[in-house]
């Protein structure tokens, strides 16, 4: 497993309506590593995210642990990659759900047709919950949540998956820095099991504490490397202008702005 | 003498079993074309149309009606009959409980195929012209068995024509707007009352080819400026201020005939009031048309 | 525990199955001649066929009707994620009218006409008219990709063909009264055979319905996301389309265009428990079958022997709860 890529792009173009988002992106993403995604605004991130997972209609090829994207059923596919967008997109009409229904949600690929929900699909409802510390609200419907609890079983549905890689377009919106800690655990957690993490992140600090960091600006990729790497910070502070500096602290990256 | 007495008897016999058997099942086809086979002239009727409620009447039949609709008011019998809905919303259910032999409605009624799934006999007859109503006449002749309907034709006819001989010569021939409602639909030359019109005389200066009830553009009016105009007084309101019809000849000359709303129920309904709606037309013609 | 949870769906569902029974019971006993038909309905045959061919078709039918729509107007609410959809958003209403019209018209107008109206009868012209007025959205949308573009189709359909429908009434003035009658809904025309379309449909609707809800669970969390969750999401989403045209098709086709089941059923549902969308398009059948038999027996008892229009019954009771329900909701604080 750790000999094949979890995802190969090669040459991924993208438009948006009429503009050009991405540009012949190719990108080597290896198994059981944690990979952050980090760039200014408008670079392409939530973009290359969703060419990845499948969800947008994209030029090129990308590949999932060597198999042609395009070619996998849609079904086994989902079984594989679990995607979770960015909060605040359409999901108003979720309020009425509880949250027990909607991390249950994330069971769908593995449940067959008009199935009802079996031992193991509880099982992993009940994993995921617990480990963003929803368990405890599973009653209750979405709408009376906050922001960073509605987060919290946004991201449960997507761990309920149980998928081999996970796509993640700023998982820590909302959660407060104990929650944010919690989810870099889980994050690392799941890569020692043998999965695939994929992060688009902002909070520069919790993105240099992945293990590799790919740098995108203008619909390119600039920089993909180890998060340790001096080149890699090089190239972070170049693609912000270098109105940040990266600076070692207490054993970690942190990135201040100048 | 005794053989002559036997023969005799017997002819009598066959002939009134004959009778009899006329008397039973025969076979009425109704303005869809269905077949209706009733087994006897039907003695419990109930009309949904106010004009087939007036034929059912003026052919003698009237005592033989069980329930009307909400808008047959004539003759004042059958006011007093039980009602059993307006043309939107008949009741099925009353009508069953009146358990009528024979339901008479109009072809746009809705509830022709519920009531015949109930094992109702439904006729469906709809008179719109002159001819229509004599036909229809015939028709309801033929299915209660009273054998009036030319006779009181005749009548009818007769009164009609006594109508238009009662128009004054100087009114002949003027130019007549009958005007329905106020959207304006008028009445044209080929509908109902177009036909009497014609009957008495009169000019409509809406042709045949604009069909019986057109909608018209108010400027066709007053271009047509007709010499007379008939209205009902509901839609009288406001005639003479529309824009442009104070140059009409009727307006100016104050030749508008208004009908209150019996007397519109009489012009509008084709059926064997005829008569009295020529009779109203020549009365206005007399006010009015000279 | 989540059992709770569901032993709460699951007493909703009973509480409105056997609020159902009851009124269909009290269905029998209510008409223009009263409740003397039911007492005499033993040794009067025609009693007896007031009270079994004519009331209790009738108050199933409304039952019936009440599903589908409550039924369309769960799963409308949910392709659309708008709480204010109905089911004849996509043109529906305007389609059945149009097919009641031009049936109307062509009724009395020659002999062949007549046999095709005959045959086909109204309650089929309308249904066409539904469902062909649904196609036509789906085709000026170009399929069920775009929400917003289904949604515009649907208006666009609905208004042409409704002045379509003008059009032919001005034509034709003495077909106004038997459209407005069909526009202001009834369930006086309703008899076993109605019933028994309407429940064949409501059956296939209802289990079709079931089965694609956790498109609509996955829709609820945002396009992106469902796809993500490998469903065959344009697939099923057509499906559910179609669902719906034939359930407010059947429906409009019995009992004319009855207004507010659709919109209200999902509502009051939603307002006792919030529950995923298989549970709750179940719970909306039920939940309209029970409004609009309720308010066909208030039409059938206030004024009798005459009726009023069931459609203002069904406004003035949805309408009235969910008032109440809305001014319960603000003096609590916003949440429900």
């Amino acid at each position: 497993m750790s000999g094949t890529p979890a995802i190969e792009a090669a040459r991924v173009s993208a438009t948006l309506g009429t503009t050009e988002v991405l540009h012949g992106i190719d990108l080597v993403l290896s198994s059981a590593r944690w990979t952050s995604i980090v760039g200014p605004n408008g670079a392409g991130k939530s973009t290359l995210l969703k060419a990845l997972a499948g969800l947008l209609a994209h030029r090129g090829e990308v590949r999932l642990f060597g198999e042609a994207e395009g070619k996998i059923p849609a079904r086994i596919r989902a079984q594989r990659l679990s995607w979770l967008g960015q909060s605040g997109t359409g999901e108003a009409s979720a309020d009425d759900l509880m949250v027990y229904d909607v991390a249950m949600l994330g069971r769908l690929p593995h449940q067959r047709w008009l199935a009802a929900p079996s031992a193991a699909d509880r099982d992993a409802v009940e994993r995921a919950l617990r480990s963003t510390q929803a368990w405890d609200w599973r009653d209750r419907p979405l709408g009376q949540l906050s922001g960073g609890e509605r987060q919290r079983v946004l991201l449960a549905r997507a761990l309920a998956v149980e998928a081999q890689v996970l796509l993640m377009d700023e998982p820590l919106a909302n959660l407060d820095p104990p929650h944010q800690a919690d989810w870099m655990q889980t994050a690392r957690a799941l890569v020692a099991g043998g999965r695939t993490v994929v992060s688009v992140l902002h909070e520069l600090p919790m993105a240099l504490a992945a293990d590799e960091m790919v740098v995108m600006d203008k619909g390119r990729v600039v920089h993909h490397g180890g998060c340790d790497d001096p080149a890699t910070h090089t190239a972070l502070e170049q693609v912000f202008d270098h109105r940040i500096r990266v600076h070692r602290v207490a054993d970690q990256w942190i990135a201040l702005p100048k | 003498m005794k053989l002559r007495r036997i023969s005799s008897l017997l002819a009598a016999a066959i002939g009134l079993s004959l009778c009899a058997l006329a008397a039973h099942a025969f076979d009425v086809v109704d303005e869809r074309g269905t077949t209706v086979s009733l087994p006897q002239p039907p003695q419990r009727i109930v009309s949904l149309l106010p004009s087939l409620t007036e034929s059912v009447c003026a052919l003698g039949a009237c005592e033989r009606l069980v329930g009307v609709d909400n808008y047959s008011n004539s003759p004042a019998a059958v006011r007093a009959l039980p009602q059993m809905g307006g043309g939107i919303d008949p009741n099925v259910e009353a009508i069953v409980a009146l358990r009528p032999d024979a339901v008479l409605l109009a072809k746009s009624s809705r509830v022709t195929q519920r009531l015949e799934a109930l094992g109702l006999k439904v006729l469906v007859l709809e008179p719109k012209s002159h001819a229509d109503v004599q036909r229809v006449l015939g028709k309801l002749d033929q299915v209660l068995g009273t054998h009036e309907a030319p006779r009181v034709w005749r009548v009818i006819d007769a009164s009609v024509s006594a109508a238009a001989q009662s128009v004054p010569a100087s009114a002949r021939g003027k130019r007549v707007y009958f005007e329905v409602n106020s959207t304006p639909y008028a009445a044209g030359e080929s509908s109902f009352i177009g036909e009497t019109l014609t009957r008495l005389g009169m000019k409509n200066i809406v042709p045949a080819k604009l069909g019986p009830f057109p909608k018209l553009n108010p400027e066709y009016v007053v271009r047509a400026n007709p010499d007379l105009i008939m209205v009902s007084v509901r839609s009288a309101q406001g005639l003479e201020q529309r824009p442009g019809w104070g140059g009409i000849r009727a307006v100016r000359e104050g030749r508008i005939c208004r009908f209150d709303a019996l007397q519109s129920d009489v012009l509008v309904r084709p059926g064997p009031r005829m008569d009295e709606a020529a009779r109203l037309m020549a009365q206005c013609l007399v006010d009015k048309g000279q | 525990m989540h059992s709770a949870h569901l032993r709460r769906v699951v007493l909703l569902g009973a509480a409105l199955l056997v609020l159902g029974v009851a009124l269909l019971l009290f269905g029998l006993g209510i008409g223009s001649t009263g409740f003397e038909s039911l007492l005499a309905a033993r040794h009067d045959p025609v009693a007896l066929q007031i009270v079994w061919d004519i009331r209790l078709p009738r108050t199933l039918g409304a039952w019936l009707a009440g599903a589908l729509l409550g039924l369309a107007g769960a799963v409308a609410q949910g392709l659309f994620r708008n709480p204010l959809a109905d089911p004849y958003l996509l043109g529906s209403a305007s389609g059945a009218s149009l097919g009641v019209a031009v049936a109307l018209m062509l009724f009395g107008g020659s002999a062949a006409s007549t046999q095709w109206v005959m045959r086909l009868g109204l309650t089929g012209a309308a249904f066409i008219g539904a469902v062909l007025a649904v196609l036509l959205t789906l085709t000026l949308a170009r399929g069920v990709q775009q929400t917003l573009r289904l949604l515009l189709a649907g208006v666009i359909v609905g208004v042409v063909l409704g002045a379509a429908k003008d059009l032919i009434t001005i034509a034709s003035a003495d077909i106004l009264q038997a459209i407005q009658g069909f526009i202001l809904g009834s369930t006086g025309l309703v008899g076993w055979s109605a019933c028994a379309v309407m429940g064949a449909v409501c059956a296939v609707c209802l289990l079709a319905a079931w089965a694609l809800a956790p498109v609509l669970d996955g829709l609820a969390l945002g396009e992106a996301t469902a796809r993500s969750l490998g469903l065959p999401f344009g697939a099923m989403r057509a499906a559910l389309v179609v669902v719906l045209a034939l359930a407010t098709g059947a429906a409009v086709a019995q009992t004319g265009l009855i207004a507010f089941v659709g919109l209200a059923a999902p509502h009051l549902v939603r307002s006792a428990v919030k529950t995923t969308h298989a549970r709750l398009i179940v719970l909306a059948a039920l939940m309209g079958g029970l409004l609009l038999m309720a308010a066909d027996l208030l039409a059938r008892w206030l004024i009798a022997p005459q009726e009023l229009p069931v459609g203002v019954l069904t406004a003035v009771l949805g309408g009235s709860y969910l008032l109440w329900l809305m001014h319960r909701r603000s003096s609590r604080g916003g949440l429900s």
